[in-house]
């Protein structure tokens, strides 16, 4: 195990990721029944340069967890510290964060879409037409850059929506179940590809998944969320080598991991 | 890609088909006395009349005066709509307290509100746009409602955390997402304007389209009846189709 945690350790170290942290976080909605507790002292560290999950039962809080990483919800109480600065709007330069393909503008083309986060920021149109064409040429969609989202199959527009992700470089990726509206073949694939892109720049991701394989086979650890009000039931280190392969899904050590996991979950989901 | 252009060029040959098939039947019709002739004037007549109205100064001047209201009402009318519509679709206070008001007037026949807007505006130019605009309205609305529901939350979430402005909102996905329904209420609302300018033209007028077809009527010229119902054809087919260009050009990713 030791040599295991050593090749971890070396690739944290080569990250230029930002670490990502969330300090006892409640949150509040209201509703006409009145204020639900939706989330009640979270807190977790996500280490700069590190692929962490975030799994948990249907209305656990997971998405909102994770728009409040991206700024887009404040949360009743607690803070989300990105290098140790509180959260309190959108850090488009430092937080990409990739919706499903459903968040894809459809009348923009695969290159506008990609573009998009840089042309907000009114980066000059030859700079993020070069970026947004070698990330569609990673992803392998380079012949496919001038067709508009309804042209491409559901697989394609997930790949434009990750490439728009980390076409502005940023330094913490979010994901918000990217791989939800895709069928199984697709979402494996979709994954080693991830991976593949991440081994080049190390980001911070913070993914959210309802597919456990998913979370085991991605992830450096993962966090586990319980049923509603949402609580971080335990963070599981995910001990497997990197690079991954898919005969590590063979592995006792896999099975091991997706069945602590889903130990947990059934078991909230009970109470 | 040939196949396709061929299909295309059968399906329109098809359609010319078709109208040519009808003004031959209808020729055919009068001359072997199946229609009668003073009631139902041939297309060999009915049409080169059509044609020489074009250059007759007093059929121009009413076809001006026509669509001289029909334009002044659309452009008054549209923003005024589009803006309610907006509104309503977008506040949640506005649009619990009074879409239900909308939507039941649309369905109310607004022909009948005619005399009133004789009795409020006269019979002249004003009241003629004042009705176009009443007709068209209610389209207008309900169509502008519909385009900012169907701005989908999850273009404006990725947006924002992308760090859009709020100018930047508003120009770069409320607009886009809308374009495409708005230009449909406006094609909807042409129509509806048309038809209440022409109506109300034809219920008492001075002048105008409507006021020339209604006096060929009453006085039993039936070439140049025709010949006018022909002419306002032409003119509405012509604004609609324009209109419908657009839309699609807009709404081309709809798919």
């Amino acid at each position: 195990m030791a040599g295991l945690k050593m090749v971890r350790t070396d690739s944290v170290a080569a990250s230029a990721g930002a670490d990502l942290r969330a300090e006892n976080i409640t949150h509040m909605f209201d509703t006409d029944d009145g204020a639900l507790l939706a989330l009640k002292d979270v807190s977790f560290t996500v280490e700069a340069g590190t692929f962490v999950g975030l799994v948990g039962p249907s209305g656990c809080g997971k998405s909102s967890l994770l728009l409040m990483m991206a700024g887009l919800l404040l949360p009743t109480d607690g803070r989300i510290a990105v290098r140790g600065e509180t959260v309190s709007g959108p850090l488009p330069e430092d937080i990409g964060v990739v919706f499903q393909e459903s968040s894809l503008l459809p009348w923009k083309t695969a290159r506008e879409n990609v573009e998009f986060p840089l042309y907000l920021r009114g980066v000059d149109r030859q700079v993020r037409e070069k970026a947004a064409l070698k990330m569609l040429d990673l992803v392998g969609l380079g012949e496919f850059t001038e067709r508009r989202p309804h042209e491409l199959s559901g697989g394609m527009k997930q790949r434009v929506a990750i490439a728009r992700g980390f076409c502005q470089d940023p330094e913490i990726l979010l994901m918000d179940e990217p791989f939800a509206a895709l069928d199984e073949q697709t979402r494996m694939t979709l994954g080693d590809e991830l991976l593949h892109i991440w081994d080049q720049n190390k980001k911070t991701v913070v993914f959210v998944t309802h597919s456990l394989t998913e979370a085991v086979f991605l992830c450096d650890k993962v966090l586990v969320m319980s049923a509603r009000p949402g609580q971080i039931l335990k963070e599981i280190d995910i001990t497997l080598p990197r690079p991954r392969t898919y005969e590590m899904m063979a592995t006792e050590t896999f099975g091991q991991l997706r069945a602590e996991i889903w130990e947990l979950i059934r078991e909230t989901q009970a109470k | 890609m040939s196949h396709g252009l061929a299909s295309r060029a059968g399906r329109i040959s098809a359609q010319i088909g078709i109208v040519v098939a009808i003004f031959l039947f209808w020729e055919v019709a009068v001359q072997t006395g199946m229609a009668n002739a003073r009631v139902l004037p041939p297309p060999s007549l009915v049409l080169p009349r059509a044609v020489a109205m074009l250059g007759d100064p007093v059929v121009l001047y009413n076809l001006w005066i026509t669509s001289a209201q029909v334009l002044l009402a659309f452009v008054l009318v549209a923003p005024i709509g589009i803006a309610i519509g907006l509104l309503l679709g977008e506040s949640d206070y506005f649009g619990r307290a009074f879409k239900p008001f909308f939507f039941f007037l649309a369905s109310v026949p607004k022909s009948v509100f005619l005399p009133v807007f004789i009795l409020a505006f006269g019979i002249g130019f004003t009241q003629k746009v004042a009705f176009g605009m009443f007709q068209a309205i209610f389209v207008l609305v309900i169509s502008a409602i519909a385009a900012a529901e169907s701005v989908s939350s999850d273009f404006l979430k990725t947006a924002r955390a992308y760090g859009a402005s709020r100018r930047q909102l508003y120009l770069d996905i409320y607009l886009p997402a809308m374009l495409p329904v708005i230009v449909e209420g406006l094609r909807l609302g042409m129509i509806f304007n048309i038809t209440g300018v022409l109506f109300a033209e034809m219920y008492v007028s001075r002048a105008g389209l409507g006021h020339l077809v209604s006096t060929w009527g009453m006085s039993f010229q039936m070439v140049n009846l025709f010949a006018g119902i022909l002419l306002a054809a032409a003119l509405s087919i012509a604004v609609n189709e324009a209109l419908r260009w657009y839309e699609n050009k807009v709404g081309a990713w709809r798919g």
